[in-house]
């Protein structure tokens, strides 16, 4: 009986934790979704009022929230019915890396339309994502 | 040159672009809108450089070379049955245009432009969200096998009818690349029908192509004389298919 009572207290303890862990992983992505869109907003800021500072600040911002939506840990973050596509979700991180990593390129070498470019396609990135994981 | 030889002219060169439009270059509009474009004849090759051979194809695998942009990729599939035939499709500016079939022996071979027409999804050396799903195999985008499927928005296009959109959120089928089948079973590209959107592609995916490419150049450089088909498998890394 006391072994009985032991496994059940273990099994709780157990599914506590995990279902903690699930809505730290939820509010941790709630948080870099927050900060990717203070992120984005910065860079066109930063493109309407012709100032690469606020550019490059935003993109410095933004690549901070990709690590965990290019790891594994994507799978605990996503909603139940999407986790099968995580591989989209951090192939859009993976895009998201790319066109920033080319638009510190691009300011640095005057080219912006080219940087305005890199901002339109990291947007469609997040659009394109929402669309599929939220089922726009 | 009087009416009938005048009349036998046209009717002749008629002929010859029908059974062969390698011998077009340029654009082609139809009275409809019909659109084509010629570009160089290319044969298919493997990795080796010896031309693939229609018959050696195996079947429900998906093949990529590129044309007729050096990275610009298409998909060869031998499907398991003969195409349908002078399929009427319409781009997502309303222009229709017909495919023909599919060639070789069957008419199961076909080559479609792998560039999903909804938002340009493509094969890369590190992963493909785009492929044939062979019969026997499941998939979200529809409710059967023996369609191309391209898994970032589950849009489904029909392998054996000019990629006609069977499903999702693409609005035109993908491009289909003319191939013609030669007498000695070789596959030859000779150009693309429908409304391409390279030059999107070219715009929208400007640092991948530079990482893959070298640079815009290279990526826009046209192919030539002959193109490296390899099985998709080989061509990248990963393939992920819902």
């Amino acid at each position: 009986m006391k072994k009985s009572f032991t496994v059940l207290a273990l099994s709780f303890l157990l599914a506590g934790s995990l279902n903690a862990a699930g809505n730290d992983h939820r509010t941790m992505l709630m948080k870099d979704m927050r900060t990717m869109l203070d992120a984005m907003e910065e860079i066109q800021r930063g493109g309407l009022y012709s100032s690469t500072e606020d550019m490059k600040s935003g993109i410095k911002k933004l690549q901070s929230t990709l690590k965990t939506l290019e790891s594994e840990e994507i799978k605990f973050i996503l909603p139940k019915d999407q986790v099968y596509a995580y591989k989209f979700a951090q192939k859009s991180a993976h895009m998201l890396r790319l066109y920033s990593d080319d638009m510190i390129v691009s300011i640095d070498a005057g080219r912006m339309d080219e940087a305005l470019e890199d901002y339109t396609q990291l947007l469609k990135q997040c659009t394109s994502c929402h669309i599929r994981i939220r089922n726009w | 040159m009087d009416r009938r030889n005048f009349l036998k002219v046209v009717a002749a060169s008629a002929t010859v672009m029908a059974v062969s439009p390698s011998m077009i270059r340029g654009n082609l509009y139809a009275a409809d809108g019909t659109l084509f474009k010629a570009y160089d004849k290319v044969q298919l090759v493997d990795a080796a450089g010896k031309p693939i051979k229609a018959s050696a194809l195996a079947k429900e695998v998906t093949y990529i070379f590129n044309y007729p942009h050096a990275s610009t990729p298409c998909m060869l599939i031998n499907l398991p049955k003969g195409t349908s035939k002078e399929v009427e499709l319409a781009s997502e500016n309303g222009e229709k245009y017909v495919w023909k079939s599919g060639v070789g022996k069957e008419r199961s071979i076909v080559a479609y432009v792998a560039i999903c027409t909804h938002q340009m999804t493509h094969p890369t050396p590190n992963d493909s969200f785009i492929t044939y799903v062979p019969t026997t195999k499941k998939t979200m985008a529809y409710d059967k096998g023996g369609v191309i499927v391209c898994s970032s928005h589950l849009s489904a296009f029909d392998a054996g009818a000019g990629a006609k959109v069977l499903g999702g959120a693409a609005t035109q089928p993908l491009n289909s690349v003319v191939l013609e089948h030669a007498a000695d079973d070789t596959l030859w590209a000779v150009g693309i029908l429908g409304s391409d959107k390279f030059q999107d592609y070219f715009k929208s995916f400007r640092p991948e192509l530079k990482e893959f490419y070298g640079g815009p150049a290279e990526a826009k450089k046209l192919v030539s004389i002959s193109a490296k088909t390899v099985k998709l498998t080989e061509y990248s890394k990963e393939i992920i298919q819902y």
